[in-house]
């Protein structure tokens, strides 16, 4: 347990959305027309306002001391933005789907023969094809959030955890091969079964597997580690070869929308996710680093999911 | 003894053909879909339990009809096949609620395994609702 008396570093970071779409409505004006940027601009003020609502009613009242275990507030932080998120996402798609059929009608109608032989007609056929492209893009975005946001009671049933590991290593060597990334499995071979979620373990894997072969990104290794903890539990260790984490990231990776890649090549969600996931499941997650060794995943996981509920 | 009822969706007919003959032959009620849209058609007439459904199909692809199937039909448990692994796709699977995501080849054993696990899953889930 760590006392808290105020986070409000945790404050800003539901924010980041609003002022993601805030900013974007600068290049939206400049190279769509104001009509866009007057968008974004509503949907920022829109996306300003839920959140406010959402964290007002999580104030704690006067004097009420803030008694917090690092991993509950974690799942606080991940439900509100999971909400607001899902709200923005939802409120978002439906002038996305108007904006994507009016450009369609308006290509339609550049087919027409009335513009027939005019010159800027391929170009706004162009700008129409763009149009249509980022509001897919954008679709995928808010598709992304409301995947994030819908929860997932876990199903429980036995699951033998080294097989499981094994076919998720597996897709994963195709492309970590091309990179010339070696997998190596470190299995413990008499590791008792789990009673857990296969899926969502799957979902976890396949992220934490991912994440480390894009760390290595080429010529190195990947080893994973499977080990009995005690009488109640189980490990799984991804260890890569790359980088690192700064010490500076390492508090903040599990946190949604914390991410390191470049723009557009990450949600920020994958660890965040995982994170839920493994909590929801009754174990734990964390992330160790030093500088110039790599990164290492430990993944904890009871015998019997559920023993206990963190988070609730 | 397996009862449970699967569905197969996959363009290539060869496959499709020759996975519903050796489901049939291990007494498993099987049906077949070319199409991620003919899935969908059959899925609103007829309830299955388990759906092997392969990833990249022309039209709607695997992914887009896991997350029409996990809307209409939520309790279906879908496990992607897949020609050429794509991690992307095989984590956006398990993220929209696929069961299992596995590479062709697949041994036929190993696929009934997977399916009888769906399946018990199905039960689990469907004894709490």
């Amino acid at each position: 347990m760590t006392l808290r008396p105020s986070f409000s570093a945790h404050r800003v970071y539901p924010y980041i959305p609003a002022l993601l779409i805030l900013a974007a409505a600068v290049p939206l004006g400049l190279k769509c027309g104001a009509l866009w940027a007057l968008g974004a601009l509503a949907l920022a003020g829109i996306s300003v306002l839920t959140l406010c609502g959402l964290l007002r009613r999580q104030e704690p009242g006067p004097g009420q001391d803030w008694l917090l275990d690092e991993g509950l507030l974690q799942a606080q932080k991940v439900a509100a933005i999971g909400q607001l998120s899902a709200g923005v996402a939802h409120e978002i798609n439906n002038p996305l789907a108007i904006i994507r059929q009016e450009a369609q009608w308006m290509q339609t109608l550049l087919q027409t023969d009335h513009f027939h032989g005019l010159e800027e007609v391929k170009e706004l056929q162009d700008s129409l094809r763009e149009i249509i492209q980022q509001v897919d893009r954008t679709k995928e975005i808010t598709h992304n959030l409301l995947d994030f946001a819908r929860k997932r009671q876990p199903v429980l049933q036995t699951v033998a955890i080294n097989k499981l590991i094994e076919d998720m290593a597996r897709l994963v060597e195709n492309e970590a091969r091309r990179k010339q990334i070696r997998i190596i499995r470190q299995f413990a071979p008499e590791l008792p079964p789990i009673f857990s979620d296969a899926p969502q373990l799957r979902q976890v894997l396949l992220n934490i597997l991912n994440n480390a072969v894009y760390a290595v990104r080429k010529d190195g290794a990947v080893t994973i580690t499977t080990r009995p903890a005690g009488q109640e539990a189980v490990e799984i260790l991804v260890h890569d070869t790359g980088p690192g984490i700064a010490p500076e990231d390492l508090p903040r990776i599990f946190d949604p929308f914390f991410t390191t890649k470049p723009p557009g090549q990450g949600t920020g969600l994958g660890l965040s996710i995982c994170h839920g996931i493994v909590e929801k499941l009754g174990g734990r997650i964390t992330a160790a680093s030093q500088a110039g060794q790599g990164a290492t995943f430990t993944i904890r996981l009871p015998l019997k999911a559920g023993q206990k509920t963190p988070g609730k | 003894m397996d009862n449970f009822k699967v569905m197969v969706v996959d363009d290539e007919q060869d496959f499709l053909e020759t996975i519903i003959k050796r489901l049939k032959a291990r007494k498993i009620e099987v049906a077949g879909a070319e199409s991620g849209q003919r899935a969908l058609d059959l899925l609103a007439s007829q309830d299955f339990d388990v759906m092997i459904l392969d990833v990249k199909m022309p039209g709607m692809d695997g992914i887009e009809t896991l997350r029409e199937v996990k809307k209409r039909k939520p309790l279906t448990e879908v496990i992607m096949l897949t020609g050429h692994a794509s991690v992307e796709s095989g984590i956006q699977g398990m993220q929209l609620g696929a069961f299992d995501y596995v590479m062709k080849p697949v041994a036929l054993d190993e696929l009934l395994e997977k399916m009888r696990q769906a399946y018990e899953r199905k039960l689990i889930q469907e004894g709490k609702g």
